[in-house]
């Protein structure tokens, strides 16, 4: 303490220092756009979201591949890039291989997609057989799958299979008959892997190769390329997503933006005008609520009535927003009845301010994060309805592609061909999701209350 | 452990607490809500520890509570003994429940404070349940007697009804019943009367008085109101920008202020004695921000009498005479001004 | 109380008849009627049918007809399924989609309070952030793919097993019902979580939490006796919409596990324009929500100590 000096009790001068303010003021949107970057799910969703624009935008510019064309060689193909057929000779009909080796049913030669040809001993006792193919083994409750041929004596003990045939494994199984043609417990089965080919007559026709390359029976031939497979109609899986979430993106968007601008509109004028005006509208608001959604959706489309061609996609969007907007109008109207009680809308009258000034300078502000936040929420549940509505057949008509769409064709496969199932819905959620949360992030940075607090 | 009888009568206080700190984790960086406090009561004695809003009043009493959330809070530093038992981190103190047993506490707000869902009945009884072992109904009959003990008329209908069915100043009594329930040796009122009618403080002061007369029981008053201060404490410890700056008995605080900001938290308050009225002079500015504390003293910008030093460094604590005690550059000896003209110009 | 529930009463038969109305003529302004289908039918069969349903009247006099028999709770008979009258088809479908609904609100109720309260009480710790994962994903993942897997998990259990642990598909008994039940209420369950979540960690840091903390009371004591019952106050007023979203999500579980119930009559019935089951499913549909909104205010009062009075 002894540098103390007389002059370290000297009186400070001035205060100059009173009412220093110590931390940068930041305005309300500088100080949610921060709060925002701050949430790393939300900013990751605000990428995601770009990036699917950027998909639907550009994708087919990138991928130009007609999604309505349908690849006969390659139906319901799972994803992936290595794709070639066989070059076989024609077909040509044949009636069992006498003289086959080996015993029990067996393939009298390699099994290709052009055809399966069985052949097999008269089992035990039996007074014919009958040929079952299957997708899965035959398991301990002994499913045999789909009959596919039956004989009544034990004079054919071959078949050839052309049904429908398609690169993967089989299940054939040969079942003994009585002499009054019913099955008996005995049965001989095989697993099948079917190689997949193709004629010159066919390579030629579908253009995958040309009249001037020299090829060989025996030769691999390239496919179109399939980065995400193909539906059950051979159609490209990718370029159906991009033309799908062209629809699904176009109604999830485009509807909460209509009618959630439609709803500001109506909430604040019944707000502003007040008293009978704003009863006799809010009550319209909620008839139009009590409405029963989906039988009004279906409704629509019937009246609009789809006509051979078109998608539908424009009706539905009509209906969605004739059917969603009162939610809206009624947030609206009460955030405008509660900012104008508020003090500092009295305060800015008091000082002269007129209603332009007042609706421009406090009103849309400070309702702005609020609408922002509910057309966030509110495209995730109209991309979900759109999906459900098309899920039930009542959404755009085939062959316009929209993610719900694909989803309903896909689950009809889901069991052997998953990826037709997979990727509509992995995209469906994936955007869902990123909306979720960066409305949840949205929600965050624009409550006034949480400035400064986390 | 054992001597927690013998304390009593060996002539430590009832409560001590010594450089208490303590530190919350924000968005913006660290707030140093408390940053070193110290001050003791006793038995039958009132505490009563004043300042403006943001001071660490009640962060500094929720740390002896343990009621602090930890995180984002952090006690950093310092020492909270009962009877000479450590407090601070502990649960239990000689065996007994520190919360609701040892110490109790009621709040500013009993419209929020008590639990919307739950019957007045209930919520009184439920201390007894849990420290005392009492069975369901043994502890509501006990409840309705300290319902009247606490002056609610109809106690026993009054004890079915939930809190939205009474008014504050009845809550505010059904608190206070609640907290001596357990007959805890100290009580810790945080602003209980701020959210109230002015008669109605009255009331409720009254009854803490009564109260503590009958119990024996150390009450720690938080207020920022000089009256109740007047009307209640014994000692007086005045708290700005997280520590004590003056600490005293009541009529030294008041007759024989000791530091600037205790003159000027005077000058603020209207008198209703006419003969010492004066003109209401309010602090300029505001207190220092603790996320960054200041190196000299929070109180210099904002202090009429500061000097070169004040903004440097830290005022070192200064015992006037006898218990009276102020954090203030003035009383240094090299400090050129006589501190008498400024603080005792209203002395008796 | 009474007179609060007769005053309900009389709103909800208000909103149902508008409903009934706005449907009704709705209904009759589409382009297309029920007797416009596949079959090739004679100038004068059409005739007589239209006069056997009353369609050669006017829409007034059809709309009053309609009301003069709803009131003696008769729906008539149903247009493409001849000679069933729609009260048999809502008895005896009716009865499936209540269940199945029930069950499902059940599930996403106790689910939502108890994960919700976990993910408060274990905030920003493993349970939560396992808990949160799943809820987003329940609320990202639509509803028919939810059922598809749901009923694809079902296979695979009953193949890894060797025999019907749970039925795929169908109904009968508490087995059919599990599953679809499960996957119809796990996007409100997901829903329902999040809010207790909030509301949870609401109270967590209310007031009357930090009284009770100051009382000495466990914190197993203050989680049962003060966080929860106030915790679940937002859950309870949200459950009547609800119900009212399971009812309709209710139709995909239906044709994806191919159970017997309503929805499916009723989207079918809409796609026929068959009038009288469209009214009779809409009306029937209408009133079993207003009932049930009726009824979680009820219930909501003997939570809420504060609403008792008002009623």
């Amino acid at each position: 303490m002894n540098d103390l000096t007389a002059s370290s009790f000297a009186p400070l001068s001035d205060q100059q220092h009173g009412e220093a303010i110590a931390r940068p003021s930041l305005s309300y949107w500088q100080d949610a756009w921060n709060r925002l970057r701050a949430n790393k799910r939300a900013l990751v969703s605000l990428y995601i979201i770009i990036g699917l624009m950027l998909f639907t935008v550009f994708g087919p510019v990138v991928w130009p591949i007609d999604p309505a064309i349908q690849d006969i060689d390659q139906i319901s193909q799972p994803p992936g890039t290595d794709r070639t057929a066989i070059l076989v000779s024609d077909y040509e009909p044949w009636f069992g291989t006498p003289g086959l080796p080996g015993t029990g049913l067996r393939l009298a030669e390699r099994a290709t997609s052009q055809a399966v040809r069985l052949q097999w001993d008269a089992l035990d006792g039996a007074n014919g057989h009958r040929l079952y193919r299957n997708l899965f083994p035959i398991g301990p409750e002994l499913s045999y799958g789909i009959p596919m041929a039956e004989f009544l004596n034990n004079d054919t003990l071959y078949f050839e299979d052309r049904l429908d045939l398609q690169p993967g494994r089989f299940y054939y199984v040969v079942v003994a008959l009585d002499e009054r043609g019913l099955t008996t417990d005995r049965y001989q089965f095989i697993s099948v892997d079917i190689d997949r080919v193709t004629t010159l007559a066919e390579a030629l026709e579908r253009g995958l190769i040309d009249e001037s390359d020299s090829v060989q029976i025996g030769d691999a031939i390239a496919l179109a390329l399939h980065p995400l497979g193909t539906d059950y109609l051979g159609r490209d899986l990718l370029a159906r997503l991009m033309a799908g979430a062209r629809v699904s993106l176009f109604i999830g968007i485009g509807a909460p933006f209509l009618f959630v601008l439609f709803g500001v509109v109506y909430g604040s004028a019944a707000g502003f005008m007040g008293g009978r005006v704003d009863q006799l509208m809010m009550r319209f608001a909620d008839f139009v609520v009590a409405l029963p959604f989906l039988l009004f959706m279906i409704l629509f489309k019937i009246a609009f009535g789809i006509g051979p061609g078109e998608s539908g996609v424009f009706p539905m969007l009509v209906a969605l927003v004739v059917l969603l907007w009162p939610s809206t109008a009624r947030l609206v109207r009460g955030q405008i009845l509660q900012i104008r009680e508020q003090g500092y809308i009295r305060a800015s009258q008091l000082l002269g301010a007129g209603t332009p000034y007042l609706i421009m300078r406090h009103m849309i502000p400070n309702t702005l994060g609020v609408i922002l936040v509910t057309v966030t929420f509110a495209i995730p549940s109209a991309i979900f309805t759109e999906a459900f509505l098309s899920f039930i057949g009542m959404g755009v008509a085939p062959p316009t592609p929209s993610w719900g769409s694909m989803s309903n064709e896909g689950i009809k496969t889901m069991l052997t061909t998953p990826h037709e199932l997979f990727f509509p819905a992995l995209f469906i959620s994936v955007t869902v999701l990123a909306f979720n949360l960066l409305g949840d992030g949205l929600r965050d940075a624009l409550d006034a209350r949480m400035r400064n607090v986390e | 452990m054992t001597a927690g009888k013998e304390n009593v009568d060996s002539g430590i206080p009832l409560l001590t607490v010594e450089n208490l700190q303590v530190e919350f984790d924000t968005y913006g960086g660290t707030v140093q809500a408390v940053r070193g406090v110290s001050f003791s009561v006793d038995q039958r004695q009132t505490l009563a520890i004043v300042g403006e809003s943001g001071c660490g009043k009640s962060v500094t009493v929720q740390s002896i509570m343990g009621l602090i959330p930890t995180p984002p809070g952090r006690i950093t530093a310092g020492s909270a003994r009962l009877r000479g038992h450590e407090t601070l981190g502990r649960s239990t103190v000689g065996g007994k429940q520190i919360r609701g047993a040892e110490i109790g506490m009621i709040f500013q707000d009993p419209m929020t404070s008590l639990n919307p869902t739950m019957t007045i009945g209930d919520q009184i009884a439920e201390p007894l349940q849990v420290h005392r072992g009492y069975s369901a109904s043994d502890a509501f009959t006990e409840a309705i007697r300290l319902i009247e003990l606490c002056k609610i008329p109809e106690a026993a209908k009054r004890a079915r009804q939930y809190p939205f069915e009474f008014s504050g100043g009845m809550l505010q009594r059904a608190m206070i019943a609640m907290v001596l329930s357990c007959k805890p040796s100290v009580l810790i009122a945080d602003e209980p009367t701020t959210a109230l009618d002015v008669t109605i403080q009255a009331q409720i002061l009254d009854l803490m008085q009564e109260l503590q007369k009958e119990t024996g029981m150390a009450i720690i008053l938080i207020t920022h109101d000089l009256g109740v201060v007047a009307r209640m404490a014994d000692e007086v410890a005045v708290m700005y920008a997280g520590k004590v700056v003056e600490y005293g008995s009541a009529d030294d605080v008041f007759y024989h202020s000791a530091h600037p900001y205790t003159v000027g938290l005077k000058e603020a308050m209207p008198m209703n004695d006419p003969a010492r009225q004066h003109v209401l002079k309010p602090i300029d500015g505001s207190p220092p921000d603790l996320f960054a504390p200041p190196a000299g003293c929070g109180y210099c910008p904002r202090c009429p009498y500061a000097m070169q030093i004040c903004s440097e460094r830290q005022p070192q604590g200064h015992n006037l005479h006898g218990h009276h005690f102020a954090s203030c550059w003035l009383h240094h000896a090299k400090s050129g001004r006589k501190p008498e003209t400024i603080f005792f110009k209203d002395a008796r | 109380m009474w007179l609060y529930i007769l005053k309900r009463a009389l709103q909800g038969i208000i909103t149902v008849w508008f409903i009934a109305t706005a449907t009704f003529f709705a209904m009759h302004n589409v382009p297309g009627d029920p007797l416009t289908n596949d079959r090739a039918m004679t100038e004068t069969t059409r005739a007589n049918l239209e006069s056997k349903y009353g369609l050669d009247q006017p829409i007034t006099t059809q709309y009053l007809i309609f009301l003069r028999n709803l009131s003696r709770g008769d729906f008539g008979i149903s247009f493409v399924q001849e000679n069933r009258e729609v009260n048999d088809i809502i008895r005896e479908h009716f009865p499936v989609s209540a269940i199945l609904g029930v069950l499902a609100v059940v599930f996403a109720a106790i689910g939502g309070v108890l994960f919700g309260a976990l993910t408060a009480l274990y905030r920003n710790r493993l349970p939560d952030y396992l808990i949160m994962f799943l809820v987003i994903l329940g609320i990202s993942v639509p509803s028919f793919v939810v059922a598809a897997l749901g009923q694809l998990s079902l296979v695979s259990l009953n193949t890894l097993m060797g025999f019907t642990v749970l039925p795929v598909a169908g109904w009968g008994t508490v087995m059919h019902m599990l599953v679809p039940a499960l996957v119809l209420g796990l996007s409100t369950m997901a829903y329902l979580t999040r809010l207790m979540r909030s509301s949870m960690l609401e109270v967590t840091s209310s007031d009357y939490v930090r009284t009770a903390k100051s009382k000495g009371v466990p914190p197993t004591r203050i989680f049962t006796r003060h966080q929860l019952r106030n915790a679940i106050l937002p859950v309870v007023t949200v459950l009547g919409p609800a119900i009212a979203a399971i009812t309709t999500g209710g139709f995909v579980v239906e044709l994806v596990f191919a159970i017997p119930g309503l929805g499916r009559y009723f989207v079918e019935a809409v796609q026929q324009l068959d009038y009288t089951v469209i009214m009779g499913t809409t009306v029937f549909y209408g009133a079993f929500l207003v009932f049930m909104v009726i009824l979680v205010d009820v219930v909501y009062g003997f939570i809420d100590p504060r609403v008792r009075l008002d009623l």
